[in-house]
């Protein structure tokens, strides 16, 4: 894949379209006008005003811009957790908008894995518990859960503290968890909302590794809201929000040549 | 890669869901249990409001009974030494079954036949409802209506036309007041009023009639006096004189004028300077204020009991009574005195939901409205608070409903549990508070089963209001949308 995309570059390819032919990557993701207000009394917000984009299967693209610039909003609109004002979201050429509530649940439960800031693991449930109630809610039986989800903390590297609360973890830890957990149903996309804003610099460190991990071997896209810098080198692509509008999209290569100057935009 | 396809999400199960809700719960033991103790208090208030008010209403009840029986000779003094006036025997035969003593009684001393006096009887009913109507209101409303006439002056009054057609107008206009019966019904009573008022009357001069055929009977020595021999010669003499007055009742009558005789005996002992002297000196308190009783308690203790009798017998002023014939009367005079009390307590109660009187009816809809609010307070904080937990499991892939029936469970059982130890604290402390004020009188009227029936719904009401009140702001986060959910908090 790097060598496809030196190449790639070599032929100077549309600005932000992924290396290699285009033909033979999938759009899993794609939004249309997208627009999202939100009103509070009086006051009108617009969090993003109009954002047209495609995200590829098993690319790995981070979304970086300051914090108030839409980022969030848009990852949670194309995570099917929040309804746009207007504009449409496909995933996998399905409008999500259509999707009836049961559906949603569909989709939430299995195509997509969700990864936040604050972890949300539940409270009251172990390690193992977590990570096997997406499972649960997808009816796959108890016994197979457990051991799917054994296997899934040992990617991780959390096998031996299953039976764990949340309450018992550092914030790493839990993260972890709530990774796993976000695999559970084998998810073809994971959305991660800041996944490294609340650890220090060598857990989220693993968490990144993590994540690049998954998403080589397992071919998962992933979409990564994020302020961090250190994504600049494990992600395929890089957008940049600003003011609920895109300002730039582009290859991590394409990025590299500039990054003096990139380090000043983030 | 595999194309997405979206299909339907299956639905957990509700032992699936019922254990993961009891887990949760497990977990915040801690805010469950404060849960739990604001459902308990809320419920504890109206059961305890509720167990007070069936107790009041029921030992109100028992009461009534015990002091008619209690005043069985006093009643029968009252009735053999004046007629009563034509509004009392009304009420006597409103308040007769009919073909019982009282409503023989009567019959014969009216001289009416039988068909008759059954009609007579159905009036004084009939009567007896109006009356109740118009002494139940407002002084305001009773002067616009009646101009402030009471019992039966009413009807009397009403029998001139111009009088009933502004009563009727004016009951008209009066529509918070509903009238015990349609307005015709009324017209047409007051139209036999004459005649049943002649009836009342012919009763009434019957009964002085066999008052006056006593007079020998009684030699001039007060009726009470008289009654000790109820069972005797003057029983007989009563009967003659066309009371219905049987042997049973008579033997009764008779012990309780005895007694009431020795009571008046014993209590005589304190107007002696002598006596109360004694009494002071054992007692501990100045001889002037020696009273009767002070003298009951000193009789209530056997030892005490016997040292008085002796030293009143060595005086020479001693009763004719030994010593546990006056520790016997020492603690009916102390029943008499809880049942006092307990009348005094209990008054206020009849009418209302259950009896309870109207202002206790008021306390108990306004506990059941403080129950509401409280136990759907909790429950809309406990959900509030767990909106982050519900956008998450929508995440997860939760469905709606998964989520609406996991805080119903657990609404249920918190329900469940606070209604449990609110109802039974409730009414410990009510009953608790009650046996303070009636003391232990209170046991011969507790209404086991009206309050295990109170448990019973108030239990219920708790499980139904903290379900209810989870319902709405858990259905309301699982219809948001995950982030939406989350934004909130």
């Amino acid at each position: 894949m790097d060598a496809d995309a030196i190449s790639a570059a070599g032929r100077t390819p549309p600005e932000g379209s992924p290396g290699g032919d285009s033909s033979r990557r999938r759009v899993i993701i794609r939004t249309v006008k997208l627009r999202k207000e939100y009103v509070k009394k009086t006051v009108r917000t617009e969090a993003l005003r109009g954002i047209d984009v495609e995200i590829y299967a098993g690319e790995f693209i981070s979304v970086m811009g300051p914090s108030g610039s839409g980022k969030s909003t848009f990852f949670n609109m194309v995570g099917g957790l929040d309804s746009p004002t207007s504009g449409r979201v496909f995933i996998d050429e399905v409008d999500v908008a259509q999707l009836t509530a049961v559906e949603l649940a569909f989709l939430r439960c299995r195509k997509i894995g969700y990864i936040f800031q604050e972890y949300n693991l539940i409270q009251y449930m172990t390690a193992l518990e977590n990570v096997t109630a997406p499972m649960a809610f997808g009816g796959v039986d108890p016994d197979a859960a457990r051991e799917r989800g054994m296997s899934l903390l040992e990617i991780v590297g959390l096998a031996d503290r299953w039976s764990h609360r949340p309450i018992e973890m550092s914030g790493g830890q839990q993260q972890r968890v709530a990774i796993a957990r976000a695999m559970a149903n084998n998810p073809s996309i994971l959305l991660c909302d800041e996944p490294t804003a609340n650890l220090d610099l060598n857990t989220g460190q693993e968490i990144l590794q993590i994540l690049r991990r998954l998403n080589k071997e397992r071919g998962v896209t992933i979409i990564c809201a994020t302020h961090d810098h250190r994504m600049l080198n494990i992600c395929d692509r890089l957008m940049w929000i600003r003011d609920g509008q895109i300002e730039r999209l582009a290859r991590r290569d394409e990025v590299r040549i500039e990054v003096g100057s990139i380090g000043g935009r983030g | 890669m595999k194309p997405i396809d979206v299909k339907i999400q299956p639905r957990m199960g509700v032992s699936k869901t019922f254990s993961l809700t009891l887990n949760g719960i497990r977990y915040r033991l801690f805010r469950s249990a404060v849960t739990v103790g604001v459902i308990a208090v809320a419920i504890a208030f109206m059961m305890n409001i509720l167990a007070e008010s069936l107790t009041k209403a029921a030992v109100a009840t028992a009461t009534r009974e015990r002091t008619r029986l209690e005043r069985r000779a006093a009643w029968w003094a009252a009735r053999l030494s004046g007629a009563g006036s034509v509004a009392e025997i009304l009420e006597e035969l409103a308040s007769a079954v009919r073909g019982d003593a009282t409503y023989s009684e009567m019959r014969a001393m009216g001289g009416l036949d039988e068909s008759r006096m059954a009609e007579l009887h159905a009036e004084t009913a009939r009567a007896s409802a109006y009356i109740a109507f118009f002494g139940g209101l407002e002084h305001a409303h009773r002067r616009i209506l009646v101009h402030g006439a009471a019992g039966v002056e009413i009807f009397d009054r009403l029998q001139d036309r111009t009088r009933l057609a502004e009563f009727s107008k004016r009951l008209a206009e009066l529509r918070s007041l509903r009238f015990v019966t349609p307005i015709g019904e009324f017209e047409g009573f007051l139209a036999r009023w004459p005649r049943t008022r002649a009836d009342l009357e012919r009763i009434r001069e019957g009964r002085l009639a066999a008052i006056s055929k006593l007079k020998d009977a009684l030699g001039g020595r007060p009726v009470i006096e008289r009654l000790a021999e109820a069972d005797g010669a003057f029983g007989e003499a009563v009967r003659a004189a066309g009371f219905a007055l049987s042997a049973e009742e008579g033997a009764f009558v008779a012990a309780q004028a005895r007694e009431a005789l020795e009571i008046r005996a014993v209590e005589e002992i304190v107007s002696r300077p002598e006596a109360r002297r004694l009494i002071g000196a054992r007692l501990d308190m100045a001889p002037s204020d020696v009273n009767v009783q002070s003298l009951w308690r000193l009789l209530g203790n056997r030892a005490d009991a016997e040292w008085l009798l002796r030293e009143l017998d060595a005086r020479g002023m001693g009763v004719a009574l030994d010593a546990d014939r006056v520790r016997r009367l020492a603690r009916r005079k102390f029943e008499e005195a809880a049942m006092t009390r307990a009348e005094r307590a209990a008054a206020g109660t009849g009418g209302g939901i259950l009896g309870m009187g109207e202002r206790m009816s008021w306390l108990v809809f306004a506990s059941m409205i403080v129950c509401v609010v409280g136990v759907t307070n909790a429950m809309l904080m406990s959900v509030t608070e767990r909106f982050r937990e519900i956008a998450t499991l929508k995440c997860l892939g939760a469905l709606d409903d998964f989520i609406m029936l996991m805080f119903v469970f657990e609404a249920g059982l918190l329900g469940l549990v606070g209604g449990l130890i609110g109802a039974v604290a409730g009414t410990a402390i009510g009953v608790a508070r009650m046996v303070v004020v009636f003391g232990w009188y209170l046991w011969t009227a507790v209404p086991f089963g009206a309050l295990f029936l109170a448990m019973l719904i108030s239990v219920f009401l708790g499980v139904v209001l903290a379900a209810v009140g989870a319902v709405y702001p858990s259905l309301k986060a699982a219809r948001l949308a995950p982030m939406e959910a989350m934004r909130i908090q």
